[in-house]
């Protein structure tokens, strides 16, 4: 692979940009995404998973049952807000700031 | 490696890295940072990185806040780009009685200097076109903003590591001995020693704190983010509960729940998070959301920072915080101050641990 090879296609990461980071101290793909982007694009890693794997044991020598493997995260595949929203407008855990602003004898606590 | 240092930082997070990195600018050498994984792995990884000042309470803490925000641009000037930008901040209402608030803390905080403007529903769908043309009004003031937290703590890392800060990660400090005007630190891959230790363990100060036999108050607090494709820009605004990224991808979320280290991410939430999004900015109902995530907050058990010496042990110091985005710019360089100085240009005494003693 030329080390301007392209292994996140989503977010248009290059092999050199991974070898940097691991070069740098990363050793997982959580951390080559956090300072890359590598991974967190439309595909969410599905198509750059395994070519960073095979980077991370190239340059570090982990062998492969030892990389953890990515975090998959809720959706798998895009969706949109409408079908996740219930159309409820009562809250209980997303708060809105101005909940903790508290007034006591008509003054800001 | 070698293994004794002027200064050990346990904690590579926002607010471990920007201590080191201040520091390093005033001291060349001696500083090493030890994170049991990555930096960003922790909090700092899986965060809003609002830079967020105008309703915070009390005014002190705002005002604290404020300081921070200030520091931003030259501090991107000086690290490099984070993609920080001060959008202003706009929080929107829906009720008569949240009007009043807002109009209570306009006038609260015109007296320390940050400006709080109270909108009216037309001023503010003026700002913001597609905020809900429901809302009743919102709050607004230009000293709030957004950076990009992967690209800050990367920028201080760099910058820290460029003035001879070492980094040794997957690295956990597991024993802590303190001995007369040196620390033994003992971690996964050896034995450290140093004259000063900070300890900027995040959400896991209190384990942190156990070590040297400190009581650090901090608990859990878990919020979960929604991530759309990246859209084309049409926030003008960072709105308290959902900001526009430089890549376009929007962020929604603001909620808490007690579930301690669990970083679960949970439909009930992801789907109040998206009614949410869609109560304040309707237009979003299309938009697709390619990711969730969650993050563990960090939360004093008085929500306020826990700042400076530990006192009866020589030469230990704490910094845990909420809000460290925000804060790290400020913590960094107060932080650098105490431990070179012995005392700061801006008072801390109120972020003492020695409060909840
Ligand atoms: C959902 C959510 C939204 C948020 N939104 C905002 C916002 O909009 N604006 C804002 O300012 N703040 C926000 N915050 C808070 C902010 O992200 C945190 O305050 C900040 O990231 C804390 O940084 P830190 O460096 O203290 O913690 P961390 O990033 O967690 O760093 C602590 C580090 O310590 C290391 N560590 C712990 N124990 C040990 C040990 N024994 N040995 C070695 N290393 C150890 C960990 O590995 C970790 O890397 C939000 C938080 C969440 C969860
Ligand atoms: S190819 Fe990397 S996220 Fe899609």
């Amino acid at each position: 692979m030329d080390k301007s090879t392209i292994i996140c296609r989503c977010e248009e990461i290059s092999l050199e940009e991974i070898v940097e980071v691991i070069a740098n101290g990363a050793r997982t793909f959580d951390d080559i995404k956090r300072l890359t982007r590598c991974g967190m694009g439309p595909c969410q890693s599905k198509i750059c998973n395994c070519l960073v794997a095979g980077v991370i044991h190239e340059q570090t020598g982990m062998e492969f049952h030892q990389i953890p493997l990515p975090r998959m995260r809720m959706p798998i595949s895009p969706i949109k807000l409408e079908t996740l929203a219930t159309n409820s407008t009562t809250f209980s855990s997303v708060k809105s700031v101005l909940d903790e602003v508290e007034l006591e004898d008509g003054k800001v606590k | 490696m070698e293994t004794s240092y002027e200064t050990i930082i346990i904690g590579g997070g926002v607010v471990g890295s920007s201590i080191a990195y201040h520091l390093s600018e005033r001291n060349k050498e001696g500083i090493v940072v030890l994170d049991k994984k990555f930096p960003l792995s922790g909090t700092s990884g899986s965060t809003q990185a609002w830079v967020w000042v105008h309703n915070k309470t009390p005014s002190w803490y705002a005002e604290f806040s404020m300081y921070s925000a200030e520091l931003y641009p030259y501090l991107s000037k000086k690290i490099g780009d984070v993609e920080y930008k001060r959008t202003g901040g706009l929080s929107p209402f829906f009720s008569e009685l949240d009007r009043e608030k807002a109009e209570r803390l306009a006038e609260a905080y015109e007296p320390i200097g940050i400006k709080i403007k109270v909108l009216s529903r037309e001023e503010a769908l003026e700002k913001e076109p597609s905020l809900n043309p429901d809302i009743v009004g919102a709050t607004y003031s230009s000293i709030d903003g957004n950076v990009n937290p992967f690209r800050l703590v990367d920028r201080y890392m760099r910058a820290a590591k460029k003035n001879g800060v070492q980094y040794s990660t997957y690295n956990k400090v597991t024993e802590i001995q303190k001995l007369p005007g040196k620390f033994i630190v003992r971690a996964e891959k050896g034995r450290f020693e140093c004259k000063n230790l900070v300890l900027a363990g995040g959400t896991w100060s209190r384990e942190l704190g156990k070590l040297v036999e400190v009581t650090i108050p901090i608990n859990q607090l878990r919020g979960q983010i929604l991530v759309t494709e990246p859209l084309k820009p049409f926030l003008n605004y960072t709105i308290s509960g959902l900001r526009q990224a430089f890549n376009g991808e929007v962020l929604i979320g603001y909620s808490m729940e007690e579930e301690g280290f669990n970083r679960a991410t949970t439909l009930d939430v992801i789907q109040e998070t998206a009614n949410m999004a869609i109560h304040y900015v309707p237009s979003l109902r299309k938009a697709k959301v390619v990711r969730a995530f969650s993050g563990i907050r960090a939360m004093p058990e008085d929500g306020f920072p826990i700042l400076g010496k530990i006192p009866g042990v020589e030469n230990l110091y704490v910094a845990a915080m909420h809000s460290g985005v925000t804060l790290s710019p400020l913590v960094g360089t107060l932080m650098t101050e105490l431990i070179l100085d012995g005392e700061t240009s801006i008072p801390i005494d109120r972020y003492s641990i020695s409060r909840f003693a």
